[in-house]
């Protein structure tokens, strides 16, 4: 091994890091320490100047080891590693400590953070006396995507991805695209029709010469990895010839929640009690009428039906309130007259132009009616014999405290949106994983909300989480313009500190295959022995963890470098 | 036990001045600032739940709307602009039309045109009785003075007959106001909420009764004084023209001109001017719109405030020519005088705006009741 040459350099992060520690006496102390080659301080190492500072350095000092003493490896590891690479020395030679979130920012006393800061340093020099240069790699990106889900969220990036140009192999498992917005008459908060919006999307992505609609299709098997997926597909029972692509959007959508397993509806028993989409296809029919053809009088639309409720599902289904309140237009326009009732749990209306459209709607001669989840849920029964309605809801108005009975001909339940049936096998062939309400999980829920832990595997739409019609399509853009950006790469990059197995150490328990979050690892039944796939694997280092026999090592994660960077930090007594 | 929805309240309500009440979203701060509202007592929050929520029965058996004075703090408070205080005073005429009997209040309220008829109807037979039926009766009009110099308001008016008429009309509007008091008592304490009250607590309580008719102690509470101030010299010039008139005219309608300082000028003078105080505060401030309470105008609002102005002013006028010996004009004051102050009694007092001079007490009195009312 080479003499280790290091450079430090402390950041005083303007006065972030030097109002509590003190930078003058870290470089100092640190600077005397074996291998060490010289010790700066400066006051933003990440500017301009900063970053020139360390590259003058490793030239003219020839170092072969750097140490940026700042804040976070978050926000600038990377800026330090490629002023390294500027600079001729692999990245992966470079080294951070934390001072600022992990010291200054959290601490009072100016003499402890010092020494904190001190500690820390240290380590990060024991450490990177062991680091070794790393490689980077990339992998070839196949132009072609395969879009699994045929609604509103599929469609759109397909099209997307098409007008670009790319292939794209678009799958329904239904004999019709449109998915759940092929069912519904308008929509909110503008009255728009949605029919008038799906039917020549359709039309655009049945039509197109770069899409490959695959209906009545279910995927069988996805294998391969970023930019080199094959799939096979069962078309009627039939299996289909192998399709290879380079990325995959799960577009899968949500389904309508069964309101029969809540007893207190008496849906199934009563004919009048309607989910919230047999309504709309009622309202695309144009005429509301009830189970025996007349005009109801009186109309109740409950909300929050399987949602918000430990009993069903916990999640608010998103956009139930403003189709509720969509609903009271509709019926005001067809039935003038009527009376409307709006039994909701909570308003939620927290979108563009939702909250106006709920001002407005409240001036449709309706009546809200509160209830309580917690509590009880509205119980709807037969009317007796001399009211002039068919049923009666019973209920405690929340407002109130009053418990009333509302007299109602038909009655409107405002269904949750929930995963399908199979949605498990759906995340198990394409390697992504569900939280636990069944969503498809993101890779960050604020930053990277389209892409998953599996490269080259996006999520958009519904399945993502409950959503209206521009977040679905928003979403389906983002991943399309994020596939695109690969194909026009040519190729990805994959990652460098992945885990690998010393087959010698192998015993072959398979403990590393089954904690792999990414499936990375597999079984050489020749060898008897596990097998990293370098392009699936993320360096998370569980394997590692596991192994009992300690044969797998994670690249820039390895004992010796973590060993020597503890003992770094525990070193000096004070 | 369940309350039924009326989700046709909302139609019969709009018709007394009730328009958008959607627009409260219940954070009860009008409630939390009402110097009036009180445990057990909550309003506005609480009535305007029942409205938006058409429930008929409860909203008939509350004392509540009577018990605010619409000083009109919640209204500008309200962060909805649902404004609270005039769904209040739209309740007060709802519930004047429910107790009412007769079904005349209701059609009042909401027809303008109905309300009209009647005043004119009343005012036609009033003038028509002074033209054709007393004269015929052989009472007539003289330009012959008194020996001091006053005008014989008797000759024309004569004393008995007036004072018989007063006492059938008194008797005719207390018997339709004191069956609709009977029909409230009923609505808020006979059938709502199975309660009872001993016959004890009922004449215990009763100087509550009295005591918020003479003073409006509840009106004082609100944290607006000045409003106390002018209503009560309203109420009590108008209460003291009343009893003068109807129970002891031949006192008060002489044809002696007294010493200025004779009981009987100066408590016609004090209730003079409480009316025309009183009317003053209430019709500039409808003019000029700038508190909250005077912002939203009835029209029954109006009607109240223009016959009990007319009555006024033809009074003084009878005063001014009887003793300035000025006979035609006494004559004709006297006339005009009759023509607005009968239909004003008899349409305001038992139907309209005028009736919560009874109704306002009551409720206080009803109020003690249930705080003292046990369970049936």
């Amino acid at each position: 091994m080479e003499e280790p040459r290091i450079g430090v350099y402390v950041c005083w992060c303007g006065t972030n890091i030097s109002k509590m520690v003190d930078v003058e006496a870290v470089t100092k102390e640190v600077g005397t320490l074996p291998g060490v080659v010289l010790s700066k301080n400066y006051k933003y190492m990440c500017s301009d100047p900063g970053q020139d500072l360390i590259i003058k350095d490793i030239k003219s000092h020839n170092l072969n080891r750097v140490i940026v003493a700042a804040c976070s490896p978050r926000i600038h590891e990377l800026t330090f590693r490629n002023a390294c690479e500027k600079a001729g020395i692999n990245p992966y030679l470079f080294e951070m400590a934390n001072i600022r979130e992990q010291d200054s920012w959290v601490h009072t006393d100016r003499t402890e953070a010092t020494k904190k800061a001190i500690d820390l340093v240290i380590g990060a020099i024991r450490r990177v006396r062991y680091h070794e240069p790393l490689q980077k790699r990339s992998v070839n990106v196949d132009p072609a995507t395969l879009i699994i889900g045929g609604g509103i969220s599929g469609m759109t990036a397909a099209l997307e991805i098409a007008n670009a140009g790319k292939k794209v192999y678009l799958l329904e498992r239904t004999d019709h695209l449109g998915g759940q917005v092929a069912r519904f008459d308008l929509t909110f908060p503008h009255l728009s029709s949605a029919r008038q919006m799906i039917r020549p999307m359709i039309q655009r992505v049945e039509n197109h010469p770069m899409i490959i609609v695959y209906l009545n299709t279910e995927l069988k098997e996805v294998s391969g990895y970023i930019g080199n997926f094959k799939a096979r597909l069962v078309f009627n029972g039939a299996e289909q010839p192998e399709i290879t692509f380079g990325n995959i959007i799960a577009a899968v959508g949500l389904k309508p929640f069964d309101p029969s397993v809540i007893a207190e509806y008496g849906y199934g028993k009563f004919p009048d009690v309607i989910t919230s989409l047999e309504f709309e296809d009622k309202l695309r029919a144009g005429r509301i009428l009830t189970k025996y053809g007349k005009e109801p009088r009186n109309v109740a639309i409950i909300h929050c039906v399987g949602s918000r409720n430990k009993q069903y599902h916990e999640y608010c289904s998103r956009v139930c309130c403003m189709v509720a309140l969509k609903f009271v237009h509709e019926i005001r326009a067809a039935l003038p007259d009527a009376n409307i009732f709006e039994i909701y749990a909570d308003m939620r209306a927290y979108g563009k132009g939702h909250e106006e459209f709920y001002a407005m709607t409240t001036h449709k001669q309706i009546i809200f009616l509160m209830y309580d989840q917690q509590k009880s849920l509205p119980l709807i029964r037969e009317a007796y014999r001399d009211d002039d309605c068919n049923m009666l809801i019973e209920m405690n108005e929340l407002l109130s405290g009053i418990d009333i009975e509302v007299p109602v001909d038909m009655v409107i339940l405002m269904v949750n949106m929930e995963a399908h049936d199979n949605v498990k096998e759906v995340v198990r062939t394409i390697g992504v994983s569900l939280c636990g309400n069944q969503f498809f999980i993101e890779k960050h829920p604020k930053l990277d909300p389209v892409a998953t832990t599996t490269g080259g595997v996006f999520i958009v739409g519904t399945c993502q989480g409950p959503k209206d019609i521009p977040d679905s399509v928003a979403q389906a853009k983002a991943a399309a313009a994020r596939i695109l950006a690969t194909i026009a790469q040519g190729s990805v990059p994959v990652e460098v500190t992945t885990a690998v197995v010393n087959e010698s150490f192998c015993c072959g328990c398979q403990t590393c295959i089954s904690v792999c979050p990414y499936s990375a690892v597999s079984f050489d039944e020749a060898k008897k022995v596990s097998v990293v796939n370098e392009v699936l694997c993320k360096g998370c280092g569980t394997c590692g963890g596991c192994c009992p026999a300690g044969a797998i090592t994670s690249k820039h994660f390895t004992d010796r470098q973590i060993l020597s960077e503890i003992e770094g930090i525990m070193s000096m007594s004070y | 036990m369940s309350t039924r929805v009326h989700p046709e309240l909302r139609n019969q309500l709009m018709q007394f001045g009730i328009g958008d009440w959607n627009a409260c979203y219940h954070c009860g701060t009008c409630t939390a600032q009402c110097p009036l509202s009180e445990e057990g007592f909550l309003f506005p929050r609480k009535k305007i739940r029942l409205m938006q929520m058409g429930l008929k029965d409860e909203l008939e058996a509350s004392v509540e709307p009577w018990l605010c004075y619409y000083c009109g703090d919640c209204s500008t408070s309200c962060p909805r602009d649902a404004n609270p205080g005039e769904l209040m005073m739209s309740l007060r005429r709802y519930l004047t039309s429910i107790y009412d009997w007769t079904g005349l209040s209701k059609k009042f309220y909401t027809s303008e045109l109905w309300e009209l008829f009647f005043i004119l109807s009343f005012a036609a037979l009033v003038v028509i009785s002074f033209l054709l039926v007393l004269p015929s009766m052989g009472f007539h009009f003289t330009r012959e003075l008194t020996a001091e110099g006053g005008v014989q308001v008797n000759a024309f008016a004569p004393i008995h007959v007036v004072e018989t008429f007063d006492w059938a009309m008194a008797l005719v509007v207390a018997s339709l106001l004191i069956s609709n008091i009977l029909r409230m008592y009923y609505k808020i304490i006979w059938k709502y909420g199975n309660m009872k009250v001993s016959l004890w607590v009922h004449i215990r309580e009763f100087w509550l009764l009295i005591f918020n008719f003479a003073v409006q102690p509840k009106f004082n509470k609100c944290d607006d004084k000045r409003y106390w101030l002018s209503h009560w010299f309203l109420m009590s010039g108008y209460t003291i023209m009343f009893i003068v008139i109807v129970v002891y005219l031949p006192w008060f309608q002489t044809e002696r001109i007294l010493p200025i300082w004779n009981p009987q000028r100066l408590l016609g003078y004090y209730a003079t001017f409480g009316l025309l105080f009183g009317l003053f505060v209430a019709i500039f401030g409808r003019l000029q719109k700038k508190e909250i309470k005077f912002l939203f105008s009835h029209i029954s609002d109006w009607l109240f405030l223009a016959m009990l102005t007319l009555t006024a002013i033809t009074g003084i006028l009878i005063h001014i020519f009887r003793i300035n010996g000025m006979p035609l004009g006494t004559y004709i004051s006297y006339i005009a005088h009759m023509a607005v102050l009968v239909p004003m009694i008899l349409i305001e007092v038992p139907f309209s705006k005028w009736s919560h001079l009874a109704y306002r007490p009551f409720a206080v009195y009803f109020q003690q009741l249930k705080k003292y009312a046990v369970p049936r």
